[in-house]
């Protein structure tokens, strides 16, 4: 058991920290599930791409957004992909990591190891959402990926009109591309602090993966009833289309801005709780 | 057991972001400096308005209304949703009813761009000297026009200067100043803070009573005589019913680049053919216009616009959304906000004012 020899190291922090992160990716990012969560969010734009190549030309301004841009552009595969993932897909696997980070150990009995080390607590829960954040940034890398892959396959890589009107290269389109890949980690974020409290309220994986996923719907429809608007800036799902603004000429920098700061807000809070519960919490598995 | 402790942090972040909160509400604004009299500060506007350094900027505009009535967006209008194709109406009923936010780059008057931001779209306004571009993201379209020459040679940018087709508060606040006769009592309000600069803030308030018009304040640039904010109040409503205003605005010219539109490949492209003794164009359907172009050339606040039957577009009436939100009343149906009223009368006319519905009503006998 690799991980548990690696919580159990005596006290020198930083090494032993590295080591369990390093541990912890390790097992993250070889696991079947992680990868077959990949493929799927990288099959998203396979399957846009195809539908629009073999069904001819999508009438214009149906479907989703930027759809007729895809045959003139196959970079914007890519970006069709990625707002098609957002409301649902992209949060529902961060959900999946996020809540089983301490309850898939309890539910397997290894949390008891993990923690031998005194200050192991906290160190696991920081080590878990540092590898939980990791996937936020890697799962929107594969839908552009993907997209990008898909796009230069099925489409002719041309000039990518901008939401203003004004026309961008191929090279400068996939910086973009990239650019809004990085947002969408970004909103993730506060996602995978929210999961990462539920992970430490139950022992039963599942359970914290639903509720994340659920809090992730609910909170958007919160912010489709008019009647909440003054709820709607302190959703955390209320930038998650931002996205497009890096679609627009000048790129508007300032929803990047706040939406980083709303998701820092939420990953301190429930960061914060779930540390009130783990370290209170008796551990029996 | 020490247990408590440990929830410590978790009451601490949402203290922290409160504080947080307050001190960025509160943070230092200077006080605007004292020369404080109505006159003044229209003296400061008007001087902004002339000198040609002071109008350049670039700037975020929020827009919203609070009209009583539901909120419209474009998309849910006719069943060829979407793009230019459900009208004007629909473009106008959907600035009325959904809060919008532009931003706006301006290098003088004649160069402008407008920039409504909408969710994963974007619709564009660009005059660059007499060319105007509109561009629709949604349907990839592009229109242009040219507009006479006289709107350049146009001599003083006062009042009847050709305006920026959007709800500028700048437009809007000289237009409103312009009419500011007798019928109006021009004072001034307390020292505002609008998109982080302090700002005077002038009230009209109507001298007649026969109005839905409680007041209109205009948020002035203490440093620039810019006018930042207009918000409108309709009687008995503290939210105001009409509010257009910046929340970030920087001054200095903007990158010349984005005065020109080229028509990018794929759009579809529309001339628009702009008479020589024709309005410049924003009284018509472009998404950037404004929703009360008349109060400023209104005789008066409980003046009433009368429609002849035979200028009415027919479609506008016979569109579903107007049948839904048009109620009975006496001498035909009635559109009602908090601010404005439309009576479609039963013989073909249609009565506009900011007035009650009765005085539509008696107009309408009449």
């Amino acid at each position: 058991m690799s991980r548990a020899e690696a919580g159990a190291e005596p006290r020198p922090a930083g090494p032993a920290t590295l080591r369990l992160l390093g541990s912890e990716l390790g097992i993250l990012f070889r696991r079947w599930r992680t990868w077959a969560m990949f493929g799927a969010l990288a099959a998203v734009p396979v399957l846009i791409g195809l539908a629009v190549r073999f069904s001819g030309r999508p009438p214009s301004g149906r479907g989703p957004a930027f759809l007729n841009q895809v045959t003139e552009n196959g970079l914007f595969v890519g970006v069709v992909a990625l707002v098609v993932c957002t409301p649902l897909f992209l949060p529902l696997t961060v959900s999946v990591v996020s809540g089983d980070t301490i309850a898939g150990e309890a539910s397997l009995g290894t949390l008891r190891y993990l923690l031998v080390a005194p200050a192991g607590r906290v160190r696991l829960l920081a080590v878990k959402y540092a590898s939980t954040a990791l996937f936020c940034v890697a799962a929107p890398l594969a839908v552009v990926l993907g997209g990008t892959a898909t796009g230069l396959v099925l489409f002719p890589l041309g000039q990518a009109t901008l939401l203003s009107g004004a026309v961008i290269g191929p090279g400068e389109a996939f910086g973009r591309l990239l650019l809004m890949a990085g947002y969408s980690a970004v909103s993730l974020l506060g996602l995978a602090a929210i999961g990462l409290f539920a992970s430490t309220l139950t022992g039963v994986p599942v359970g914290a993966m639903a509720a994340t996923a659920v809090l992730a719907v609910v909170s958007q429809i919160l912010g489709a009833l008019d009647q909440l608007e003054w709820l709607h800036p302190w959703l955390f799902t209320h930038h998650w289309l931002g996205l497009a603004d890096f679609l627009r000429e000048p790129v508007a920098w300032d929803s990047l801005g706040q939406n980083a700061l709303l998701q820092a807000g939420y990953a301190a809070f429930f960061a914060a709780l779930a540390y009130g519960r783990f370290t209170t919490k008796d551990i029996l598995a | 057991m020490r247990g408590w402790r440990r929830w410590i942090p978790a009451a601490a972040v949402p203290a922290a972001i409160a504080v947080g909160l307050l001190a960025g509400g509160a943070s230092a604004v200077v006080a605007p400096p004292p020369p404080a009299t109505p006159e003044q500060v229209l003296a400061l506007v008007a001087g902004n308005a002339t000198r040609t350094d002071a109008r350049q900027f670039s700037g975020t505009l929020e827009q919203r209304t609070d009209l009583g009535l539901p909120a419209i967006p474009a998309q849910t209008l006719g069943p060829g949703s979407g793009g230019p194709a459900t009208g004007p109406e629909a473009a106008v009923l959907e600035l009325l009813t959904v809060p919008h936010t532009a931003r706006v780059y301006a290098d003088g008057p004649e160069h402008v761009r407008v920039q409504v931001i909408d969710q994963l779209a974007e619709r564009d306004l660009v005059r660059n000297g007499r060319d105007v571009w509109t561009y629709d993201s949604k349907a990839n379209a592009v229109m242009h026009a040219v507009l006479p020459d006289r709107t350049l040679s146009h001599g003083s940018p006062g009042a009847t200067a050709p305006a920026a087709p959007t709800a500028s508060p700048d437009d809007l606040a000289r237009r409103l100043l312009a009419a500011a006769d007798p019928s109006t009592e021009v004072t001034l309000g307390a020292p505002v803070v609008v998109a982080g600069r302090s700002a005077y803030a002038l009230v009209l308030t109507p001298r007649t009573a026969g109005t839905l018009v409680d007041r209109v304040q205009i948020a002035v640039d203490a440093a620039s005589g810019m006018p930042l904010a207009v918000d409108v109040y309709a009687k008995g409503q503290a939210v105001a019913a009409f509010h257009a205003g910046f929340t970030s605005l920087s001054f200095g010219a903007p990158d010349p680049a984005l005065f020109t539109l080229v028509p990018p490949p794929g759009a579809t492209v529309t001339e628009k053919q702009i008479p020589a003794d024709a309005v410049p164009p924003h009284a018509g359907t472009s998404p950037g216009d404004h929703p009360t172009p008349d109060v400023g050339h209104a005789p008066g606040w409980d003046a009433i616009a009368v429609i002849p039957a035979d200028r009415v577009p027919p479609d506008v009436l016979a569109s579903p959304l107007v049948q839904q939100l048009a109620v009975p009343a006496a001498r035909g149906r009635l559109l009602s906000s908090s601010l404005v009223n439309i009576l479609l009368a039963d013989d073909g006319r249609v009565l506009v004012g900011a007035v009650p519905a009765s005085a539509l009503e008696a107009a309408a006998a009449r």
